[in-house]
């Protein structure tokens, strides 16, 4: 376990569930919804100086920084796995198909004409 | 494999089962965040000084609670239907396995070449050596080859049984009488474990299922081994 917690980052959950090391983009989508949340309370307050109406405020920019960080992340996210897919095979094919005739990286020949002139 | 005190899901060992991760964890983001306003909420109703006796309705706040749930549960349905159409597809499987449950074991058919079949019972704690799995080896593995389209159909010989293995996202149900179909392609070499999970009689905790990935030479040298020997 002492072994596990040093090689990979402590996991650290957020009320008991959300795992923010491990969980990518969890973190960044806290710390974006953290830092919104601040500022959408401090300028609410600046503009009204109403406390309470200022923390609601604040928690609601938490929420939807948060949930727009999340999301951004997530899609950008899910469009990297999708290229590492594909670079993947990519390399696994040139391996495989290195010199032969199923080369992808292959220029194909400008075959000549042949044949009686 | 499973670790004790585990609560997460076990590392994905097939591309479905990294896709259900992922969805695991944005469920649990929205989770988490509706957790958190459900919390604020109680804490701002316990500590305001505001009362209202006379509150009859209130057009804006209906309008927000109706909508912000219709919203919150399209974002979670469309990758849920999403990933429920990918496991739907059908890949064209390389190898088809037959996995029949049997009280309390599974047995494992390669009939696409040869007649290739074999018992895989749990190997007993006081059989075990070290390094192996309390309740979780067998000793006959089913052996598939690495990054190939596998398909199992899953069946049963007496009662209902299910045919799991949770780093693959693999559950099929084994019903007498009934052929139930999965595929799924393994992203690495190595062991996943599973076990029955449908409620079989006395030694329904008893029967695992150990599915070893290797490569196709390997494979290919297992299933002659094993023809030989049988």
């Amino acid at each position: 376990m002492a072994e596990e917690e040093d090689g990979q980052a402590k996991e650290f959950k957020l009320l008991g569930i959300l795992d923010v090391q491990r969980t990518p983009c969890a973190r960044d989508a806290i710390l974006h919804g953290a830092g919104g949340s601040v500022a959408a309370g401090v300028l609410y307050f600046l503009a009204t100086s109403r406390v309470k109406r200022s923390f609601d405020v604040g928690f609601a920019g938490f929420f939807l920084t948060t949930l727009g960080s999340w999301f951004y992340c997530r899609i950008h996210h899910a469009k990297l796995r999708v290229q590492q897919r594909l670079i993947q095979e990519g390399i696994k094919n040139k391996v495989m198909y290195e010199g032969t005739a199923l080369d992808p990286t292959k220029n194909p020949k400008s075959e000549a004409p042949s044949g009686p002139s | 494999m499973a670790h004790p005190s585990q609560l997460g899901f076990q590392d994905a060992a097939s591309p479905v089962m990294e896709e259900l991760l992922h969805f695991h964890d944005h469920a649990l983001m929205i989770v988490f965040l509706i957790s958190t306003l459900v919390l604020y909420i109680i804490v701002a109703m316990v500590t305001t000084k505001l009362t209202n006796k006379f509150i009859l309705d209130s057009q804006e706040i209906e309008i927000i609670w109706t909508l912000l749930p219709a919203i919150i549960l399209i974002l979670i349905a469309l990758p849920s239907l999403r990933i429920l159409y990918l496991m739907d597809e059908i890949n064209d499987p390389h190898l088809t396995i037959k996995a029949m449950g049997h009280q309390w074991y599974w047995s494992y058919e390669y009939t696409d070449y040869e007649d290739l079949g074999f018992d895989s019972y749990m190997i007993p704690t006081q059989d075990l050596t070290p390094g192996q799995f309390r309740l979780l080896e067998t000793d006959h593995r089913m052996v598939i080859p690495v990054e190939s389209p596998i398909r199992v159909l899953v069946s049963a010989e007496d009662v209902l049984h299910s045919w799991a293995v949770p780093s693959l996202g693999v559950k099929m149900d084994a019903v007498p009488g009934r052929l139930n179909q999965t595929a799924f392609i393994t992203s690495r070499p190595g062991v996943f474990y599973g076990q029955c999970s449908e409620i079989c009689g006395a030694n329904h905790s008893f029967m695992p299922i150990v599915v070893e990935a290797v490569p196709l030479e390997h494979f290919e040298n297992w299933s002659f081994i094993m023809l030989q020997d049988a």
